[in-house]
C-alpha cells in the first residue's frame, strides 16, 4: 500500500529560480492494484517515484509505503519496494546470475536465499540460457528481463515502475506488460508512471493526472471518462488538465 | 554503516573493473610493459646517438692551416677522426661562420698569422676554435681538435723547461685528486631518483581514473545508478566501497610502476652505460625504503581517488568525466615533475604542498637520505587533506542535484 500525503519538491534552478516539481501531490494505492501516474514530459512523474523510492527526499509531505515512512524510515522503504524505469541500465562486464546476486547482498539476503529465488525467477522469465553471459551481449529483451529480475529479488510487496517500456521495441515492451500483470495477480501494489494514454487504458485499475506537479484528478479510468464525456482517455487527459 | 554492504560493493566493483580493458591497460599494461620499453628505447637511442657523433669524422675547416708547425700540420693530418679542410677548400664562401652555423662542417679553427713565430719567439697567443654547441657532432669535433692541441702544448713546455734545465714537475706544485664518497644508491638516488617519484605518481592517478569515470559517471551513463541508490546500501557504504577500489587500482599502478621502472633503469645503467657507470649508480631498495614509499604513496593515493570520484559523479556521462580530468591530469604532472628539477630541496614549506611533497619525499627515500621530520610534516598534511577529501566527496555523493545532475 502506497499513501503519498502533501509531497511537495521544490529544485532551486539557477534559471529559473524555484521549481515546484511536485507540488502537494497526495494519493492513494491499494495491494492488488495498478494505480497509473499520468502526465506528459515534465509533469513531475518521475520526480514523485524518486521520492517514492528514496532516491531523492521531498521538501515537504511525505508518503507511507507498507506503513514506512519514506523520510524517517527509508531503509525499510527500501526493503519493501522493487523499482524500474525504462532506461534502467545493467553493468554490462557482469553476467546476469552475477548482477542479480550482487542486488541480492545489498537486500542483505542470505547465499542460500539469493539462489532458491534467483533460480525461481530464472525460470519464471526463461532466463536459464543466457543468465552466465555477459549482460552487454544480451538484446533488448533479454535485457529487459535481467532488469526484472534484479527489481523482484527480494519479493518486494510494492513496484515502482518509471516509463517501464518507453524506449523498448515491441518484444521487450509485451515482457514488461506481461510482468506488471502478474505482479498484480501476486496482489501486490503496483505504481506506474506514462505519458502513453493507450498503455494506461489497457493497464491501469486506478489512475492519477498529473501535470505541472500537481495533481489534477485520481480515479478509474472509466470515471475519468465519465467526467469528461470523452470515449479516450486522451482527450479526457486534455480536458481534465484545462490546456 | 555496514561492514558487509562496503565488502559486498567492493567484491562487485572490483570484479567489474577488472573486467574493463581500459582498467588494465593503465593498470598493468602501461606499468609493466610500457615504461620498460620507452626507458630502454629512448636510453639506447641516446646513446646510440653519442656514440655515433663520437665515432663519425669531423670535418674541421682551418683558417690559416699554413701557420701551424709543420708537424702539427701532420698531426692534424693523420688523426683518423678528424677530416683536414682549409679556407682554399671553402673558396666561394663569403663567411666560413655562417657555413658553419649551416651545418657545412663541424669546427673551424682559426690559426694567426704569427702563430708559428710567436712560439718561437715565446710570446703568447691563441687559436680560436668555432662550433656549434647545439649540435652533438660539433661538440665532439672541438674535443678532437683539442685532444691533439693538448699533448702539443705540453710538448712545447716540456721543450722549454729542458731548455732551462728545470724539471717537468716544477710547474704543477700539487696534485687536486677528487675523491667520490657517496654510495651508488645516492648517486642514482640524484641522477636518476628524479624520474622515479615523478613516473610513480602520474601512474598512481592514471591507475585511478578509468574506475573512477566508470565507478561514477559511468553508473549515471548506463543507468544503474538510480537502482544502486534505492536499494538498502546507503549513499556512504557505496561510497567507501567504489573509493577504496579506485583506491587499490591507484596503488597497484603506482607500486608496479615502482618495480618495473627499478628494473629498466638498472637494466639501462649496466648495457648501455658500461661497467664503471653501473658501479657508480644503482637503484637499490630496501625493506625501508619501500615501506616508506608505500606509506606515503598512500595517502596521496587517497586524495586521488576522492577528487577522481567527485569529479566524475559530477560528470553527465563517461566523455565529460573524461575531459574533466584530462585538465586535472595537469594538477597531477607539473607538480610531481617538480623532483626532476635540479637542486630544489625539501623544507617545512615543500612539505606542506601536496603532490610535491610526495615527491620530494621519495626522491630523497631512493638515495637513501631520509629525514624523518620532513617525511611527518609530509605524510600527516597529506593524511589530513585525504581524510578531508573523503569527506568532502561523501557530502558530494548524498548532494541530490550532484547525483541527478543529468
Amino acid at each position: 500500500m502506497i499513501e503519498a500525503k502533501n509531497l511537495t519538491k521544490i529544485f532551486k534552478d539557477k534559471k529559473r529560480g524555484e521549481v515546484r516539481a511536485v507540488d502537494d501531490v497526495s494519493f492513494t494505492c491499494k495491494k492488488g492494484e495498478v494505480f497509473g501516474l499520468l502526465g506528459p514530459n515534465g509533469a513531475g512523474k518521475t520526480t514523485t517515484l524518486r521520492l517514492l523510492s528514496t532516491a531523492i527526499r521531498p521538501t515537504s509531505g511525505t508518503a507511507l509505503i507498507e506503513g514506512a515512512d519514506i523520510v524517517k524510515e527509508p531503509q525499510k522503504v527500501r526493503h519493501v519496494t522493487g523499482f524500474l524505469s525504462g532506461n534502467t541500465g545493467l553493468y554490462g562486464r557482469l553476467t546476469a546470475r552475477e548482477m542479480v546476486e550482487y542486488f541480492g547482498k545489498l537486500y542483505g539476503m542470505n547465499k542460500g536465499q539469493i539462489v532458491q529465488r534467483t533460480n525461481q525467477i530464472f525460470d519464471m522469465l526463461d532466463m536459464n540460457e543466457f543468465a552466465d553471459s555477459r549482460n552487454e551481449k544480451l538484446s533488448t529483451g533479454m535485457k529487459q528481463k535481467v532488469s526484472i529480475a534484479r527489481s523482484v529479488l527480494h519479493d518486494p510487496p510494492v513496484m515502482i515502475f518509471d516509463e517501464p517500456t518507453s524506449g523498448l521495441d515491441v518484444m521487450s515492451s509485451r515482457t514488461i506488460v506481461q510482468f506488471i500483470r502478474q505482479c498484480r495477480d501476486d496482489n501486490k501494489c503496483l505504481i506506474f508512471s506514462t505519458h502513453i494514454m493507450s498503455e494506461a487504458m489497457r493497464l491501469c485499475d486506478r489512475i492519477a493526472i498529473i501535470h505541472k506537479g500537481k495533481i489534477y484528478f485520481e480515479g478509474t479510468v472509466d470515471e475519468a471518462l465519465e467526467q469528461t464525456a470523452y470515449d479516450n482517455l486522451e482527450d479526457a487527459f486534455i480536458e481534465i488538465v484545462g490546456v | 554503516m555496514k561492514f558487509r554492504n562496503i565488502r559486498t560493493i567492493y567484491g562487485k566493483e572490483m570484479k567489474d573493473t577488472l573486467r574493463d580493458r581500459r582498467t588494465l591497460i593503465f593498470m598493468l599494461i602501461v606499468p609493466i610493459v610500457a615504461i620498460p620499453l620507452l626507458i630502454m628505447f629512448t636510453s639506447s637511442l641516446m646513446v646510440g646517438a653519442v656514440t655515433k657523433a663520437q665515432e663519425e669524422r669531423a670535418t674541421v675547416v682551418f683558417e690559416g692551416f699554413d701557420n701551424l708547425p709543420a708537424d702539427l700540420q701532420d698531426t692534424f693530418k693523420a688523426a683518423p677522426l678528424l677530416t683536414v679542410k682549409t679556407e682554399n677548400d671553402y673558396a666561394d664562401t663569403i663567411d666560413l661562420i655562417d657555413q658553419l652555423k649551416a651545418g657545412g662542417f663541424d669546427a673551424l679553427v682559426s690559426v694567426p698569422d704569427y702563430f708559428g713565430s710567436a712560439i718561437e719567439s715565446e710570446s703568447p697567443t691563441s687559436i680560436d676554435i668555432f662550433y656549434d654547441q647545439a649540435e652533438l657532432k660539433s661538440e665532439f669535433a672541438v674535443d678532437k681538435i683539442r685532444d691533439i692541441l693538448e699533448p702539443y702544448e705540453d710538448k712545447i713546455v716540456a721543450a722549454r723547461l729542458q731548455e732551462r734545465q728545470m724539471s717537468v714537475e716544477i710547474i704543477s706544485p700539487f696534485e687536486v685528486n677528487r675523491q667520490n664518497v657517496a654510495s651508488a644508491q645516492k648517486v642514482a638516488g640524484r641522477e636518476l631518483g628524479g624520474i622515479l617519484p615523478y613516473l610513480i605518481i602520474i601512474m598512481c592517478f592514471m591507475g585511478a581514473m578509468y574506475p573512477a569515470i566508470d565507478l561514477a559517471a559511468g553508473e549515471k551513463e548506463r543507468g544503474t545508478l538510480e537502482t544502486l541508490l534505492v536499494s538498502p546500501a546507503s549513499r556512504g557504504e557505496f561510497v567507501i566501497g567504489k573509493y577504496l577500489v579506485v583506491l587499490t587500482t591507484g596503488i597497484v599502478a603506482a607500486l608496479l610502476s615502482m618495480v618495473s621502472l627499478t628494473f629498466s633503469l638498472n637494466y639501462m645503467v649496466n648495457n648501455l652505460l658500461g661497467d664503471i657507470a653501473s658501479e657508480l649508480l644503482r637503484l637499490q631498495f630496501n625493506l625501508e625504503t619501500v615501506t616508506l614509499i608505500i606509506l606515503i604513496i598512500l595517502p596521496l593515493a587517497g586524495i586521488f581517488a576522492s577528487v577522481l570520484l567527485s569529479v566524475s559523479i559530477f560528470a553527465r556521462s563517461f566523455k565529460e568525466a573524461q575531459s574533466y580530468i584530462t585538465a586535472l591530469n595537469m594538477l597531477v604532472i607539473l607538480p610531481a615533475f617538480v623532483s626532476l628539477l635540479p637542486g630544489i630541496e625539501i623544507d617545512y614549506k615543500m612539505a606542506l604542498i601536496p603532490v610535491i611533497n610526495v615527491s620530494l619525499i621519495i626522491k630523497n627515500a631512493i638515495s637513501g637520505s631520509v629525514e624523518w621530520n620532513y617525511v611527518g610534516v609530509a605524510f600527516i598534511s597529506t593524511l589530513v587533506l585525504a581524510l578531508l577529501a573523503l569527506l568532502f566527496c561523501k557530502k558530494w555523493f548524498e548532494r541530490e542535484s550532484v547525483i541527478f545532475r543529468m
